[in-house]
């Protein structure tokens, strides 16, 4: 599969690269594109319906929370002298046998290349009462979220809200419903699958998360849906549930999964099913227009998520800019949609999934858990043989363990070698053994100071040899006049030895080592005493 | 009784030498950067001098093949004849200088006139830019000049944070630790290092009482945590606008490049937790003189700079300073951790391919014709810019058929060494000019022995900018000369048209005036002044000036006065991490060794407490690998295999081993090292490739390592 990129552009005028969507995956292409594309042989055109800088929009559930400054979400702008970037326009037509985009200003870009970015919008369920067809508005105070306006638009009313539903109980609407808590908001989310996040979590580890959440104030109801949604004046007052039960609300977030915008590549008479579908290389039934992101139907699905949506912008560009590319590209493809990574983003709970679950292991995989709900932590692992027989992560459930999450992401994606017992990759820093500083217990050998390779054996025979104070110690085995940093455990040595020995060599100069008795258990090297001690002098390092 | 600096490292440790039965011994002295202490180095340099297989005759390879003794004359006038013949077949360039950022400030910059105008080559470069590089050409990008502390260390202990990337202080320069004390106390360190490194461990708890953080980032992601930083600065508000919108410019761009590095995607990419970005990036806010802080200081080491996304590495953490309003700021900034004993004052004199004295740039005119004029020469007689130190090396054998190496032992420090090798023994003539058999110097075609540290007068520039001299115990045994002198005779036999002094004090009074004007002006200095002042003197030092211990308090270097900020794009390891080769492989030094071990090596006790290469790893890789502690251990890359004893330690991340890089032969680090560079600075990827790990009884295809070098040098 090739994308004739054209080899050279040497005296040809540019291609017309034609971008529609300024989202994350849109801006993420345009960019990738410019960078690769050194003998500028592409112009390129980027068009975005929404009004606003593009924006991180993945933290938006953390601006949400109050968790983010708005400054920190703004992205880079394109680089004006490569990218013309018409913003707050929208595309509203594509005649492809000319070559045009209509926009909604009514004026036309002509295009070579059309590259469709528009993302996907949320999916209101057709509930009674949330007006979503065509008999009445929408209560005021039911809210999505997917834009900047509408995190602003449900912030603004998280001020004076008294109770709030979510609808949907998938992150999206758990990292909601925990930011609306943490804005002071009471909030009951309302899922009709069995547990939280269905699509990620097995049973076990949703219980222990709705428990992490109500210890959150988040209050979680599952397996009923939402059967009406009651409003006075156009205002909502409350939500009536498929079980009867009435819930009084005042501000509703509906987060029930996404739905690709497809009007314009549908009306332009381009194979639609639940997104744009295009091929391997990204090219839909037009050669000339291309889909990307979470509009976009490839052959691995549809999994809405931000990490192949940039993969595929990074794919598309690389195909246009390196003639080679293109043969490589299907290795490209990530993991299936569903095993995709996916993190929970919300303060007071660390969720980390990715892979296969537990539940769909196969019979000849390890599969380690850690079930602690009390202590409102769960992991789950998967390990299998690779195509080489060599073990490697499959899949990670990991709940309230944030020592071992990093970790565990580290070798999940890039499959660094496993412990041969994979329950050791449930210890934080892999288990990292403490070590005794006590000057009392260490052993003998230990390195006292480093900076002079000293050892305590070495500052214990010191001593013997009559060196009664730190002074005395530094001036026969140079211990503390490196950085200074052993001082403290030097001390702690000669005011121990000092205590072990009324005899010491402060009080009775003349009594030799051998003199003094000496008990195993108070032994400073632990019940052997040592003599192959180095002395050196400190006017003239020894150079044997 | 001589009052100089020990001959390692950047630290400069003041000691005193004493005559004694053997030549001299060494006693600390309090001097600012040690405060009275010194390193088991340090403390054992005065074996080097007497070290039993110094060079003390100039040695030329005779018919036999073996290097044979001969007078000076002979050699030189062999050299020139080498050089002459050279030239007159290849052209100037064809002749190549290796310089070394150990030599002191005179020598490096006499040895940059000698390649210009004595050997007029264009290609003269040196083992600085394996060590300096990145952090000079993002210094100079943002601040406009490049000085690796950019105030004295001293200032370090009155800060509330300090956040180290990629540097091991604690066994690298360990009477620095002593500056750390307060912050530690505080409980305001922080380490970034894929290994629990004795500096690492200054973080512990245990250590401190208050206990600091350690955030073992997977290798190759050091910029992705700075950026991950500075995020959540931006997303918490903390950044200081104020200063920002004063002292630098371009921190909009910044501010939106890193709006895609939010925690949990850093934490991913680094394999450090969330919660321990967000403590850290607290840390160093709250530290901030603009929060109300006593203040906070970014420092950078090689673990961060020697990849290809060096630079732009740097420029994250000078970033990160920038936007906490630290540069400029009592107690606070950012600075670099120079290695080299002179890697500062090396790089300011001339040995870069680009730079003439006092960090001027060879490509402009007004520079060339300033120093062409203290030189006394047409400008249009000084060469053109050359290539970096990794591509200089890859020209040896081709286009460069000649190279002079001083001070620097590339046949074991350089990355992808055993390429180096193979190329070293291609070229038609190899000059070393050393005071041990090295293993550079043993494959030379001509050796010339030269004094040591105790044995000659000069200047040399601290990691603080702080110029400081360097003064003579005792003389050189044989007949070993000064690199001054052999440079001036070299340049008669070659009718250099410029004279080359030979008196140290001279050559730096000609090194003042070649920099007056220049980004490192040391006009105002001279060996009388600075042995009036009993702690030296920072550059800039213009004439009438008492120099310049903290930059930056009113303006940066650039005419603007502000700060550059550029938004940066962390890149992967050029040799990234595949099914065969799963393991990152890092390299670093240990306490007891310096750089290649050439000088280190030779001393008795320095042996005794580290021996031999190893490789550290994971309990939980050897068990793996079925590897026991003390094994040997294959480590090996499409470059070469390096063998080594394994050292079990938890200290390290799982996924990856550690290697110092001090030894030759079979357990060579840098035989497995790669040498892709910086595309800004040109500095080679050694802290990270992807490398396979295995027992060495049960390696297969082992890539034939080097032997051991056994060559015998006649004294
Ligand atoms: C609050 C929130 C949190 C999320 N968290 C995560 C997460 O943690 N991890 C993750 O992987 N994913 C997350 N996602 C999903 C992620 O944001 C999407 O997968 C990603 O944004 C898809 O990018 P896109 O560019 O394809 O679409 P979008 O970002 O939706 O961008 C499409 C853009 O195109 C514009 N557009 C549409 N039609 C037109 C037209 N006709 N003319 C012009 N412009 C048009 C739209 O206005 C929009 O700006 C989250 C989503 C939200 C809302
Ligand atoms: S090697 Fe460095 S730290 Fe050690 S004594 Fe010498 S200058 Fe000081």
């Amino acid at each position: 599969m090739t994308l004739n990129a054209p080899e050279k552009a040497s005296g040809q005028a540019p291609e017309k690269v034609l971008v529609i969507g300024a989202g994350m995956v849109g801006h993420r292409f345009v960019e990738e594109l410019v960078r690769g594309d050194r003998d500028q042989r592409y112009a390129v055109e980027l068009v975005g319906e929404e009004e606003y800088e593009p924006y991180n929009r993945i933290l938006l559930s953390d601006v949400l929370a109050g968790r983010s400054d708005l400054k920190a979400i703004s992205l880079p702008m394109p680089d004006p002298g490569r990218v013309q970037f018409w913003r707050g326009v929208a595309a509203s037509a594509i005649d492809r046998e000319s070559g045009v985009v209509h926009l909604s200003d009514g004026s036309t870009r002509p295009y070579d290349r059309l590259v469709l970015a528009t993302g996907a919008r949320a999916f209101v369920p057709p509930v009674p009462g949330l007006g979503v067809s065509d008999e009445g508005g929408q209560p005021r105070h039911v809210h999505v979220l997917r834009t900047l306006d509408d995190c602003r638009n449900i912030a603004a009313r998280a001020i004076n809200a008294k109770h709030a539903v979510v609808l949907g109980g998938g992150v999206l609407g758990l990292e909601a419903a925990c930011g609306l808590r943490r804005r002071g908001v009471p909030v009951t989310v309302v899922d009709l699958d069995a547990h939280v996040m269905a699509t990620q979590l097995d049973a076990p580890a949703a219980h222990v998360l709705a428990a992490q959440l109500a210890d959150l104030g988040v209050d979680v109801v599952t397996g009923t849906s939402v059967a009406e949604v009651i409003s006075a004046y156009d205002e909502l007052v409350a939500v009536r549930l498929t079980d009867g039960r009435i819930v009084a609300a005042d501000l509703m977030l509906v987060s029930c999964g996404v739905r690709a915008n497809v009007e314009l590549a549908r009306g332009a008479g381009l194979d639609v099913d639940r997104g744009v579908v295009v091929d391997a290389t990204l090219t839909s039934t037009d050669p000339r227009v291309h889909a990307i992101g979470d509009c976009a139907q490839a052959p691995g699905g549809m999994p809405g998520l931000l990490a192949p949506g940039w993969r595929q912008a990074e794919q598309l560009a690389r195909m246009l800019t390196e003639p080679t590319y293109a043969e490589e590209a299907d290795e490209t493809a990530g993991p299936a949609a569903s095993q995709e990574p996916v993190r929970l983003k919300a303060a007071g709970v660390d969720l980390v999934t990715m892979g296969v679950r537990a539940s769909t292991a196969r019979d000849t995989d390890r599969v380690i858990t850690l079930s602690d709900p009390a202590g409102r932590r769960h992991v789950d692992l998967v390990v299998r043989p690779d195509d080489r027989g060599e073990p490697t992560l499959v899949g990670v459930t990991c709940l309230g363990a944030a020592d071992v999450s990093a970790t565990l992401s580290v070798a999940f994606d890039r499959r660094t070698p496993l412990p041969v017992d994979p329950l050791a990759l449930l210890l934080p820093d892999g288990g990292r053994a403490e070590e005794s500083t006590s000057p009392v217990r260490m052993p003998g050998s230990t390195t006292v100071c480093r900076c002079n390779g000293v050892s305590k054996k070495d500052i214990v025979a010191a001593w013997e040899a009559g060196a009664g104070t730190v002074e005395a110690i530094a001036g026969r085995t140079r211990a503390t006049t490196g950085c200074g940093g052993c001082k403290d455990v030097v001390c702690g040595l000669v005011d121990w030895l000092n205590a072990s020995d009324p005899a010491s060599p402060l009080s009775d100069a003349g009594t030799g080592p051998a003199d003094r008795p000496l008990t195993d258990a108070t032994s400073p090297l632990g019940g052997g005493r040592s003599t192959d001690v180095t002395q050196r002098n400190i006017t003239a390092p020894s150079t044997s | 009784m001589t009052r100089t600096h020990c001959p390692y490292c950047a630290l400069q440790c003041g000691m005193t030498l004493t005559p004694s039965e053997e030549g001299v011994s060494v006693t600390p002295r309090d001097f600012p950067t040690n405060r009275g202490g010194l390193c088991q180095k340090g403390w054992t340099s005065a074996d080097v001098l007497r070290a039993p297989d110094r060079i003390t005759r100039p040695l030329v390879r005779g018919e036999s093949g073996d290097l044979e003794p001969v007078s000076w004359d002979e050699a030189l006038a062999y050299v020139a004849a080498r050089v002459r013949a050279i030239q007159a077949a290849h052209g100037h360039d064809a002749v190549a200088v290796f310089g070394g950022g150990g030599l002191t400030n005179e020598k490096a910059y006499q040895l940059g006139k000698f390649a210009r105008v004595a050997l007029r080559t264009r290609h003269i470069d040196y083992n600085g830019r394996f060590c300096m590089s990145s952090a000079a050409a993002a210094g100079n990008r943002a601040f406009g000049v490049d000085r690796g502390l950019p105030f004295p260390l001293a200032d370090v202990a009155g800060a509330d944070a300090v956040l180290l990337v990629g540097s091991n202080v604690a066994d690298t320069m360990p009477p620095l630790v002593q500056h750390l004390g307060p912050v530690r106390a505080k409980g305001g360190l922080v380490v970034v290092d894929p290994r629990h490194s004795a500096t690492a461990a200054l973080t512990d708890a245990e250590s401190t009482g208050a206990g600091g953080l350690h955030l073992r980032a997977l290798p190759g992601t050091d910029q992705v945590l700075l950026l991950g930083l500075l995020h959540l600065v931006v997303a918490d508000g903390l950044a200081d606008e104020e200063y920002l919108a004063a002292r630098t410019t371009g921190w909009d761009d910044v501010r939106r490049s890193v709006a895609l590095w939010w925690p949990d995607r850093v934490a991913r990419v680094t394999g450090v937790p969330e919660a321990l970005l967000r403590r850290a990036a607290h840390l160093l806010a709250d530290a901030s003189p603009a929060r109300g802080g006593a203040g906070a200081v970014v420092l950078t080491g090689r673990g961060a700079e020697q990849h290809t996304d060096g630079t732009d590495t740097v420029t994250a953490a000078i970033n990160l300073a920038l936007a906490l309003g630290l540069p400029g700021r009592r107690s606070s900034g950012y600075g670099c951790l120079t290695g080299q004993g002179n890697g500062q004052g090396g790089r300011e004199h001339g040995q870069k391919s680009d730079q003439l004295p006092g960090y001027r740039m060879i490509d402009d005119p007004e520079a060339r014709a300033h120093v062409a004029g203290v030189w006394g020469v047409d400008p249009d007689l000084l060469p053109g810019k050359g290539v970096p130190a990794v591509e200089l090396l890859g020209k040896l054998g081709g286009e460069v058929r000649g190279l002079f190496v001083h001070g620097a032992n590339v046949l074991v420090s350089a990355p992808d060494a055993l390429a180096v090798r193979r190329r070293i023994s291609e070229l038609d003539l190899l000059v070393v000019c050393d005071f041990v058999p090295g293993e550079t110097a043993q494959l030379a075609d001509v050796v010339l022995p030269v004094t040591q540290w105790a044995e000659e007068e000069g200047t040399m520039t601290n990691l603080e900018g702080r110029v400081l001299r360097r003064r003579k115990a005792l003389d050189p045994p044989g007949e070993a000369r000064s690199e001054l002198d052999i440079l001036a005779d070299l340049a008669r036999l070659l009718d250099s048209p410029a004279a080359f002094e030979t008196d140290p004090a001279t050559v730096f009074d000609e090194l003042a005036r070649a920099s007056a004007g220049g980004r490192a002006d040391y006009s105002g200095l001279s060996h009388a002044r600075l042995d009036a002042v009993e702690e030296g003197l920072f550059w800039p030092c213009p004439a009438g000036s008492d120099g310049t211990p903290r930059m930056f308090t009113e303006r940066f270097a650039h005419p603007d006065g502000r700060a550059r900020m550029v938004a940066t794009t962390p890149g992967a390891p050029a040799d990234d991490l595949q099914p065969d080769r799963p393991v990152y492989l890092i390299t670093g030094r240990v306490l007891a060794h310096y750089q290649s071990g050439a000088q280190t090596r030779r001393v008795a006790a320095l042996n005794r407490a580290s021996a031999e290469p190893f490789v550290e790893l994971h309990p939980q890789l050897a068990r793996r690998l079925a590897v026991d502690d003390g094994d040997d251990v294959a480590v090996t890359s499409p470059r070469g295999t390096a063998v080594a004893r394994a050292r079990i330690t938890t200290g390290i991340r799982p996924d990856t081993v550690f290697m110092p890089f001090h030894w030759p032969g079979a357990g060579m680090a840098n035989a497995v090292t790669n040498d892709a560079t910086d595309p800004i600075s040109g500095m080679p990827e050694f802290k990270v490739c992807a490398v396979s790990v295995a027992r060495a009884d049960l390696a297969t295809a082992l890539h034939e390592a080097p032997r051991p070098d056994t060559e015998e040098i006649p004294a």
